[in-house]
Formats: C-alpha cells, structure tokens, sequence
C-alpha cells in the first residue's frame, strides 16, 4: 500500500517531462494505495474482532523500534481515509487540469507530491504502533497539507491561510509532543504497548494532565471551537479534493487520536475514565456543533460555508465520544448505552466523510466551471450543471440530518445514546445531556437552513454574472469520483444495518464489551434498534430505514400521478411575476438576505456590523447610490485570538522600548536565564 | 421492541390521515368564519380546491430549474410517509418497524427543507422571503418539539410513538405529574408554530408582511399545487397527530373491526380537540411581528426544558 504512494510520489518527479501524464499516474498511484488500503481495512474488520496485523518497519532510529499496527479502531479509520481518497484521486487530475491549466510542471509536481505523501502519512498514522511513527506521520501529514494549501496561490491569501495553518496546528502539535515524550520516558520506549503498561501506573492527575495536553493537540488538528480559527481559512484555500480530504479525513485523524488516546493508552486498567474528560469533550463538541454552524450560517464562500460545517460536524462526532467517555464502565453490567454512543460518533465519522467529500467536490466543479467561490455571484447552475446540482443537493440532504440518508442515522443513534444517558443520570448532569441534545437539534435544523441557503442561491434561480451563466458540466471522471461518496452517502442512509459489522471492531476493541452490530442490529441487518435500561423494565426504539425507503420509494410514483393531473391540462412556461417589472437577477433572494432574520435572532454572538452609505441627489428621498457592506465575527477571533495578539504586541513594544540594542546585556539575559532554569529543574536530575 | 400491529393497518391509517387531512382545514376555517360571525365556506371546501387544482393546467416560471417539477411529488410523498408513523387507530408499536417520533420529525424537515429549495427556484423575491423566513422558524421550533417528545420519551424508555401512546392509554389524567402538565403546555405553544398558523404564520394571506409558508408555494400552479397543498393537510394532521400520541390516550383498543372503528372515533375526537383549539387560538390573537416569533417560541422552551428538569431531577 505504501507502495504504491511512494509510486505515485515518485511519478511526481515525471511531471518535467510531462504534465499530464504526472498528472494521472501520481493519481492511479494514490487510488491504487487507496484501494489496497480499503482492502486491507476491510479484510480486518470483517475478520475475527480479535484480528490484528502487525508489521515491524526497518529501523531508521537507533533509539525506537517502529512498527505499524493495525487493529480494529486502525483499519476503521484506514476505511475513512481510503473511501475519501478513492473519489479524491478519481475526481483530482481533470479538476487540477480544469481549475489552473496554465500550472507550471513545478507546481504540478509540488501537487502530485504532496497529495500521495499526505495520503501515506495519514494511512501511516492510523495504523501506526508506535509514538514515533505517530508524530513522525502526523508532522508530515501537516506539512504536506500545508503545501497543498498554498500551492493555489495568486494573492497571498492562500499564503496567509497557510501561515495561520501552520502556526495553530504546531502549537497543537507542541502540547501533543509533551504528552508523548511523558508517556515515552516513563515507558523507555516507543511503542503503545509499553505505553499503555507505564501508563496503568500513572496517578489521576498525571494522567488527566497528559490527557487534556492530548486533547489540546487533537482538538487544534480537528478544528474544535475555540481552536478552529485556521479552520475555515485553510480548507477553502486547497484545491477542492485536497478539501475533501482534509475536510472529510485529516480532521478525523484527530478524533482517532483522541480515542486512541482516551480509551486505548492512558485508559485506566478497569475503572471509568475521569469524569471530566467526557464532560469536556461533550462541552466542547456542544459549542462546536452549535457554533460551526452558525458561523457557516453567514459564508457567503461556498467552500468556506463547507469548512465551517466540517467544525459543525466534529462537534457531533465530539457529542458521541464525550457520551461514550462519561457512560463508558459507568453503567449496570450488560449495559449497551456506551457502545451505542460510540458507534454513533463511529458512524458519523464515515458519514461526514461521505457528504462532505461529497460537497466539497460539488463545490470544486462549481469552481473550476466558474473560478467563483462567492454564492452571490453564481446561481441559475443547476440548468447547466445538472448532474452536479443533483449530488451536491444529496450530499446537502445527508448533512442536514435529514431521512432518508446517512446523516439522519447516525443522529439518531447520538439522540439514543442521549435518552439513555439522560435516563441514567439524574439531576444536573442528566439535564446537561438532554440540553446538549436540544443543541444538536438547533445544529440539524440550522444546518438544513444553511443548505437551503447553499443550494438555492448557488444553483437555482437566475445566474447573478456571465461566470455562473456560461457554465458546463463538470468532466465525466469528476462526476464519477462524486457518484461514489453519492452512492455510499445513500447505502449508508437506506441500509445501514449492513455497516454495523464494520464497526464491530473498533467498538469492542475499544471498550470490551459488546459490539455495535450486537447493539444496534440486534433484529436483524435491516433494522436499527437500541436497548434502554430504565425503571420500568428494559424499552427501546426500533427503526428501519430500509422499510421507509422503501415506503417513499412506493409513494414517489402515487404522488407523480396526482402531479401529472387529473386531465391533460395545458403547460405553460412565463417568467416569474416580480410585482410588473421586468424580471432580472437582482430579483433573487441573496445569501444575505437569506441568512439575515438568522442573523438578527443571534445578535448577541454574531456581533453584526453593518454600514451603509447612501449617496443622495440634494433631498434626502433621493437616492443616486446606495454601498452596503456588513459582516459578522468570529466570537473565538475578537474574544481570544484578538486579545491574545493585543497581549503580545504590548509586551514586545514595551521590550522594544527598553532594549538597548548592548549586545553583552543580551548575552547577561541569556546566562541569567540558562541559571535561573538549571537552578529550577537541575535539582531533580542529582 | 416490535410488536403486534400489523403492516396493513399502519398502511391503512397512513390513508386515513391523508383522506382526512384537508377535513382539518375545513372545519378550522369554518370555525373561524362562525367566529368571525361569517357563514364561511363548506368544511369539505379543501377537497373542492384539491380537485379544481387537479384538474388546471400549470404555468411554470421560466427561470424553474428541472428539480422545480418533482418538488411537488417529493414533498407529497416525504409528509405522507410521516403519516404512517403516526398511531392512529390502534397503540403499540407495528409488527415491523418503521420508525419513531425523531424519525417523524425528521421527515417533516425534509419536506420543509424541499419545499424551500423549490422556493428558491423560481428566483422571485418571494418565494426567497419565504423560504428565509420558513428556514428561520424551523430550527427553532425542532429543537423544543424535540425536547417535548424528550420529556414525554424519558419515562418511557423510547421514543416510538406506538409504545408512547400505549403507556399514555393506560395512565390518564389522574396519573399525570407536572412534568406531563408542562410538556403539554409547551406542545400547545408550539403547535401553531409548527401547522404554520396565527400567530406564527398566517395560512390565509399571501401579503408579503406576513406569510411564510404561502411564500414558498407561489410559483406552484396546478396539479402542483395541489400536492403541495395536500402535503400542508397533512402536514397539519400529522403534527395534530403527534401531540395526539404523546398526550392523549388512544381510547379503547379493542381486537377486530369494532375496535378499530372505536379507535378511529377516539382518534377523530382528539384531532377535533385540537382542531378547535387551533382555530380559537388562530381567532383571539394577532400575528406576531417575526422578530417577536423567538421570545413565542422561547415560551414554549422554557416549558419543555422545566418538563424535562422535572422528569430527570
């Protein structure tokens, strides 16, 4: 498998002889890993649970021994990134060609390169047993990424993003590096297994300690609330099916650290986990899920919008985990309801990544037809872009959470998992839960305004400028790559009873007990149920997406029927009435427009400023031009970030104000400070 | 948890909601018009619109993109499909499952989420106000139904509403806690929320101040819009439906044909409950400016999370 990213690597170098043919091969080569890596990912999961693949690598450090392991949470992660880099390598040579022909063979090649080492180094890291490996990949998988984001730049936007990328995920990785090297100096060695034994003799807060430094470094990566602020810059700044990937996997490689983290190394041998390590991560994944989608609310950039959902979408995935964190060796023997929420954040892992990759995608045909990522500028698509507009309108269904795909299921199961957490604990931290699940059901319905919003002004109505309006279909090997994640957006919606199997695995790996299939599809394949414990006796849910496909499936031609009239009648097409005047473009609803009654219910977190500046023809009634400009904040940006960057300025300024510019008072400070530290932690070494 | 209810009568009352769905209407607007000391129209009036729209042509606008054509059909077929997760005539949860009170709801906002992106198509003003305006309420008003189905769901065990209305039937009034009392309540709040009725929506007008719902079927014309207006029926019946399952008991449930005629008499009563209610509220108060609608619903929130402290405390 690495293989043959090394292959496609390597055909990077091709690029100065030709282009295109780099182009392709790098991609066959990435697709060919990706298609090993769904095969070996597959062949673990539908194994023997117990399956385990392990693999010594060569040892490049005299200090570590480096060794690939792959066990259930390793190849479900593996089946993520392998299920996204299929349609990213079908989608990326005709969206690279159709987006920047005019691409030098050095930045193609830049491209083909960082592409299959980001791939490898995700792969690799999944499935990586040791903590070297891990950083190792997890470095390299940064900063091929960050090469990917700005090798599209024209302004120095990019660059900036990529600045800011940089600068957010080191700090993330710095906090993750103090929690490794603590680990792997009180194991003396690399590997997790020797980990996980240092780490059972590790006292509370120790162990809380390097949890919560973990977390941090996970959380920056996964693009959690308050530390998404890169987020939403440097996804829409990649070309579109490097988002995809970044968006729809690089992402999830943090939540597989925290679990890896959270219920695998520093997991206490037989008791649950600290209280308030679930807690947090429920509270954080709360606020991300609720404000991800606000914020997304008020993006007028297409891509921009997506990566906002992608924080919206951790924040569920987050909900799930946290759930399983705070039930997990909490409840009555036989008890199911930790699995259940581990299975759904599990589930809604793939999920998102299906619909995301599958609208990020979407909007990298939009703009590579248009080169516009500004909503207010497209519209009337749909009539060009047919085949697009239908899967970005489905990947738009799935990720409102609405039946009959994918998204629905796995909130549903995170809604289960929180009923019965809820019924499990009474007071203040059941009514916590219940009010986390009344918050995800503000972020499903925000999230399907946001889409209307979306898809509406992106692909309906009339086009805005001659960009939108001689727009073409996208190239058939872009639609394919789409069709892909359409299709598994779909089965995993209609019959996700067969998915559960898959997560098996992982879900029993993780934490000993039952399975999900045991769980969840305890009646069968074709329907999902859930098994809550409460005074009463044992009750549950049962519901079968199958049998309501099926059902609307059976409905869909009776309600054609009555669409097509009880006569012959005759059809006419007239323009849209707009009160007498003569229709025109500027007649649509704008994104603006659309999200504002939002915009003003939430006043109080979007801080909205808005100016306008009218200028007037001598009376004040008449107006000659009239310039509207507002726009909303990052909360996390003016409230932390902001006063963060105030903070440093004025310490600096005031350093610059006493420094002398004497260049042995400088070397004074140094020896000052090397004493003062040896002073502080020498003593411990003696 | 399956149970004995078997898949031809959940198919039956899926029909039976549909048939009677437009009757809702009918007698809440005669309601209304007696109220407002008018005669007012016939109560099977609706189906005399349904059938006049069957039979029209349409005009389509010409800015319609192809999905303009089968909104229509997909929201007809979406809110129907609601309809078979409601328990009509008989409690307890059907022989094969199908789905839940979430599932139900979930349904609904893929309607309403169609019918807004067919708002968008036509590319007038109005259909995007309305569209705005539907997306702005809606978000607000799930999060408190699902907190009510919550509430009512945590002393149960499940959210399947055969299973709810069953344990409804055997604990009446008497066995009602505050918690119950609450839930109601903030039901009530809601339901005129969510049947796109006075004083959120106006079903009634298509002045641009107030409409919200109306705004997004203007571009619809013909057979079309008879579906969309059958899917507002129903709509309306399912929601009656849903507060109908949660806090009414579903009467006698009695095995054969007698039984469940009794349950459909039971059934047609508690609609009619809150059919009145509807139209009385839709009588006594004015529309609610749009930007005051948040403080309504935020009435009914307070109420559904004091009902759920309640059950979990």
């Amino acid at each position: 498998m690495s293989v043959c990213f090394f292959l496609g690597a390597l055909s990077s170098l091709l690029a100065w002889w030709s282009v295109r043919l780099s182009l392709i091969t790098g991609h066959l080569a990435a697709l060919a890993g990706a298609m090993a890596g769904l095969s070996v990912s597959l062949g673990i999961l539908l194994g023997n649970s117990a399956n385990k693949l392990s693999l010594p690598l060569p040892s490049f450090f005299p200090f570590a021994r480096q060794s690939l392991v792959v066990d259930g949470l390793s190849a479900y992660f593996l089946l993520v990134i392998s299920i996204v880099a299929i349609a990213a390598t079908v989608y990326g040579p005709a969206y690279l060609q159709a987006h920047s022909p005019e691409a030098g063979p050095a930045r193609r090649a830049t491209q083909v390169l960082a592409l299959n080492v980001f791939l490898a180094c995700m792969v690799l890291l999944c499935c990586a047993g040791d903590a070297l490996t891990f950083i190792l990949c997890w470095e390299g998988m940064t900063l091929s990424s960050y090469a990917l984001v700005v090798s599209d730049d024209q302004d120095g936007e990019n660059a900036r993003a990529g600045l800011l990328y940089m600068i957010m995920t080191h700090a993330g990785t710095a906090m993750l590096l103090v929690s490794f090297l603590a680990l792997t100096e009180r194991a003396g060695a690399f590997d997790f297994a020797s980990i996980r034994m240092a780490a059972n003799g590790l006292d509370g807060t120790t162990r809380s300690v390097l949890f919560f430094l973990a977390l941090v470094g996970f959380a920056t990566k996964a693009g959690v609330v308050p530390l998404h602020v890169w987020l939403p810059r440097a996804h829409p700044a990649a070309p579109s099916h490097v988002s995809a990937l970044m968006s729809g996997v690089m992402l999830k490689v943090a939540i597989y650290g925290i679990l890896r983290f959270g219920f695998d190394l520093l997991a206490p041998v037989a008791e649950p986990l600290p209280p308030a390590w679930g807690w947090t991560v429920l509270i954080l994944g709360t606020s991300s899920a609720v404000l991800g989608v606000l914020y997304a609310l008020q993006q007028h950039d297409l891509k921009r919008l997506l990566a906002f959902h992608s924080v919206e979408n951790i924040g569920i995935i987050l909900i799930g985990v946290g759930l399983a964190m705070i039930l997990w060796r909490r409840e009555d023997a036989g008890g199911s309801l930790a699995t259940l929420a581990l299975t759904a954040a599990l589930l809604h892992t793939v999920n998102h990544a299906a619909f995301k990759g599958l609208l990020f995608l979407g909007a990298g045909s939009v703009l590579c037809r248009t080169h516009v990522r500004n909503m207010e500028e497209l519209g009337g698509l749909a009539r060009h872009m047919p085949w697009t507009a239908g899967l970005f309108l489905l990947g738009a269904v799935a990720i409102s959470a609405l039946p009959p795909l994918n998204g629905f299921v796995s909130e549903w199961l995170t809604f289960q998992a929180i009923l019965g957490g809820a019924s499990r604990f009474h007071g203040p931290s059941g009514l916590a839960i219940v009010f986390s699940a009344a918050m995800l059901a503000l972020t499903g319905g925000l999230a399907a305004a946001c889409f209307v919003k979306a898809f509406g002004v992106t692909f309906l109505g009339r086009p805005r400028t001659s960009h939108a309006e001689h727009a073409i279909e996208a190239p058939l090997s872009m639609l394919l790559g789409m069709g892909w994640l359409a299709a598994l957006c779909v089965f995993l919606g209609v019959a996700p009873g067969f998915a559960m199997t898959l997560l098996d695995a992982p879900t029993i790996g993780l934490l000993h007990s039952l399975g999900a299939s045991a769980i969840v599809t305890a009646h069968g394949p074709l329907v999902l149920s859930t098994a809550l414990a409460t005074p009463g006796g044992i009750s549950g849910t049962t519901i079968s997406m199958t049998m309501l496909a099926i059902l609307i499936a059976a409905l869909l031609p009776l309600a054609w029927m009555l669409r097509r009239g009880l006569r012959t009648a005759p059809q006419r097409v007239a323009p849209t009435w707009t009160c007498g005047m003569v229709p025109t473009a500027r007649f649509d609803y704008t994104a603006t427009a659309f999200a504002k009654p939002l915009r003003r219910i939430f006043a109080a977190i979007y801080r909205p400023r808005r100016e306008v500046i009218r200028e007037t023809a001598g009376t004040p009634y008449v107006i000659r031009r009239m310039q509207y400009t507002g726009d909303v904040v990052d909360l996390a940006e003016t409230q932390i970030y902001h006063r963060i960057h105030y903070g440093i300025t004025a310490i600096s300024q005031a350093i610059r104000d006493h420094s002398t510019g004497r260049i042995h008072v400088y070397i004074g400070f140094v020896l000052g400070a090397l004493f003062l530290s040896l002073l502080l932690f020498g003593g411990g070494q003696r | 948890m399956t149970g004995d209810k078997p898949l031809g009568i959940v198919l039956i009352e899926m029909c039976i909601l549909v048939i009677l769905g437009p009757l809702v209407t009918g007698i809440i607007q005669k309601i209304k018009a007696r109220l407002q000391n008018r005669q007012g129209a016939g109560i099977l009036q609706p189906y005399f619109d349904l059938i006049k729209l069957l039979g029209k042509g349409t005009v389509q606008a010409d800015t319609a993109s192809g999905f303009f054509r089968s909104i229509p059909v997909l929201v007809l077929a979406t809110t129907v499909a609601a309809g078979a997760l409601v328990p009509v005539v008989q409690s307890g949860p059907p022989a094969f499952p199908l789905g839940d009170a979430l599932m139900l709801l979930g349904l609904l906002a893929l309607a309403r989420f169609l019918t807004a992106v067919g708002a968008l198509d036509a590319g007038g003003a109005f259909g995007g106000m309305g569209a705005s305006r539907e997306m702005t309420i809606a978000p607000l008003v799930e999060p408190v139904l699902m907190m009510v189905v919550f509430s009512t769901a945590l002393a149960v065990g499940s959210t399947e509403l055969g299973i709810l209305a069953e344990q409804r039937g055997t604990s009446w009034i008497l066995a009602w806690r505050a918690a119950d009392f609450l839930g109601l309540a903030a039901m009530l709040v809601l339901l005129p929320a969510e049947t796109g009725r006075i004083p959120v929506d106006n079903p009634d007008t298509h002045l641009e101040l107030t409409m919200l719902h109306e705004g997004m079927l203007l571009e619809h014309s013909g057979p079309g819009l008879g579906c969309m207006l059958l899917a507002s029926h129903t709509r309306q019946i399912v929601t009656l439906g849903l507060a109908a399952a949660l806090f009414f008991p579903i009467g006698p449930v009695g095995a054969g044909v007698t039984g469940l005629l009794l349950g459909l008499c039971t059934f047609a009563l508690k609609i009619l409950v809150l059919a009145v209610y509807l139209a009385l509220i839709e009588s006594s108060y004015a529309k609610l400016r749009l930007f005051q609608v948040p403080q309504y619903l935020g009435i009914g929130f307070v109420l559904a999370l004091m009902s759920l402290a309640l059950r979990i405390l």
